[in-house]
């Protein structure tokens, strides 16, 4: 696209919805099942590399996911969904908007996003992605066989982002390994002075623990 | 020789245990291979082998002060030494991880190959453990920015132990995915070894019991999980010396 950067302009709408989720899947899965026409907004509680408040907005059409919207960085459609998966929590708010009143920010193609792209990419929930294509109307299934995984290939070119998360890793890794008693066996420089006396409980205490871990 | 694969991924359902045992399998032409469940708090390979049955298992071999055999608790199974993981709470709670190590110093000892079917999160000790005694790690991801945040995370933490990417492994992949081999490879320390596609001869054969290229051999799937271990590059070492690294592994015992 050339030109003016896309902007998003749509009615305030009415409020159903304001909650801090730690997945986005269960208010996607919500405006689908009750078809809303509307729009989200969702604020990334880990604001990893968006600067500022970061927020984002999908709009719905019959429950089916159309645009999505940066506000920070203006950016839109898979930009934006590459830029709003980050881990959550959430703060989302779920917004109906008159049909007629989300027509002409629906006619935004800088914006679009595929039908099932918001499920995969924010929720990580194939199940609802195949769900939310199974209720799109035909003409955006053909949109979709286009540019599926072009958020997934912004996200691949963010050398920025990427380098963060990498960095992020490693002193979440450093530092759990020191808590776990297995610093000696960084591959780095290690700090040799670790606390050696009350490693075993936390050796058992670590497996036990280990029943209630949930995946993400 | 041997050489120690973590199959790991850092979320769950990539189908990290159908890829170990189809990378298993596939290596099994060329090498002696054995694999390990090491996911001891969410046990699953034994439904992917037949072994549901199984009466000695991991967890029998995490306990102290029992005097069960690691041979007890290997299975030969589609031409793998198997060595499943039980499923019983009791069992986990009464597993002591750090054990892990000797088990796997006295597999390594004796066999090529070693995989080691990981735990999907990193949140524990023994969940890491796999990465941390592993000499290299392959990483399975679903094509998805959350899939791929968490495999780069996977990497990290192992290349904070020592332990480099072997390579990454596609999985799941729908049709009209388009391609992002070369971006990925940018970012990950090893090649993407295949674009495996979602199919239901997987589900079929995790259905039936048999590892995928036991169930379907001839299927598009499995001629991907061939390519993919035909590129892993099994490297040659000192069994006797990797036994005695993961013997000496700085994983302090539980008394």
């Amino acid at each position: 696209m050339t030109g003016s950067p896309p902007t998003l302009r749509i009615p305030r709408g009415n409020l159903l919805r304001s909650r801090v989720v730690s997945e986005i899947g269960t208010t996607l899965s919500r405006a689908l099942d009750r078809e809303v026409t509307g729009y989200a907004t969702v604020v990334p509680q880990e604001t990893l590399l968006l600067a500022g408040e970061a927020k984002g907005v999908i709009t719905f059409d019959d429950g089916v996911p159309v645009l999505a919207y940066n506000t920070v960085s203006d950016s839109g459609g898979a930009d934006a969904l590459a830029e709003l998966a980050v881990p959550g929590p959430y703060r989302v708010e779920l917004y109906a908007v008159d049909a007629d009143g989300l027509a002409a920010a629906h006619r935004a193609d800088a914006l679009r996003v595929t039908p099932g792209a918001v499920a995969t990419e924010l929720a990580d929930d194939q199940r609802l992605a195949d769900r939310t294509r199974a209720a799109a109307p035909d003409e955006r299934l053909v949109e979709a066989d286009e540019d599926d995984t072009d958020a997934v290939t912004a996200f691949l070119e963010d050398d920025d982002r990427i380098a963060a998360i990498r960095e992020q890793a490693r002193t979440e890794a450093a530092a759990r390994a020191r808590e776990w008693g297995l610093d000696g066996a960084l591959g780095g420089p290690t700090d040799e002075d670790g606390c050696g006396d009350d490693r075993s409980d936390r050796d058992r205490s670590d497996a036990r623990s280990d029943a209630t871990t949930t995946e993400r | 020789m041997v050489e120690a694969f973590a199959v790991a991924s850092g979320k769950g359902g990539t189908g990290k245990t159908t890829s170990t045992l189809a990378l298993g399998m596939a290596l099994a032409d060329e090498y002696d291979v054995t694999v390990v469940d090491a996911d001891t708090g969410m046990a699953n390979l034994l439904f992917h082998t037949g072994l549901d049955d199984a009466t000695v298992t991991l967890h029998d071999l995490l306990v102290g002060e029992t005097a069960t055999d690691v041979s007890e608790a290997t299975y030969d199974r589609f031409g793998l030494s198997v060595v499943p993981c039980g499923t019983s709470l009791a069992g986990f709670e009464a597993a002591e991880p750090a054990r892990l190590r000797a088990v796997v110093a006295e597999l390594a000892a004796d066999t090529d190959v070693l995989l080691l079917d990981s735990p999907a999160a990193l949140g524990s000790k023994s969940a890491v453990l796999p990465v941390v005694l592993a000499d290299r790690v392959v990483i399975v991801v679903e094509p998805t920015i959350p899939a791929l945040s968490d495999g780069l995370k996977v990497q990290e933490y192992a290349r904070s132990y020592g332990t480099e990417t072997a390579g990454v492994l596609f999985n799941k992949v729908r049709e009209g995915t388009a391609d992002v081999t070369a971006q990925a490879e940018r970012h990950f320390g090893g090649p993407v070894l295949a674009s495996v596609p979602d199919s239901d001869v997987v589900r079929a054969a995790r259905r039936a019991g048999e590892p995928l290229l036991a169930h379907a051999p001839e299927s598009g799937p499995a001629a991907c999980y061939r390519r993919a271990a035909g590129r892993l590059d099994v490297r040659d070492g000192d069994g006797d010396a990797v036994a005695d690294r993961f013997r000496s592994a700085v994983v302090p015992d539980t008394p």
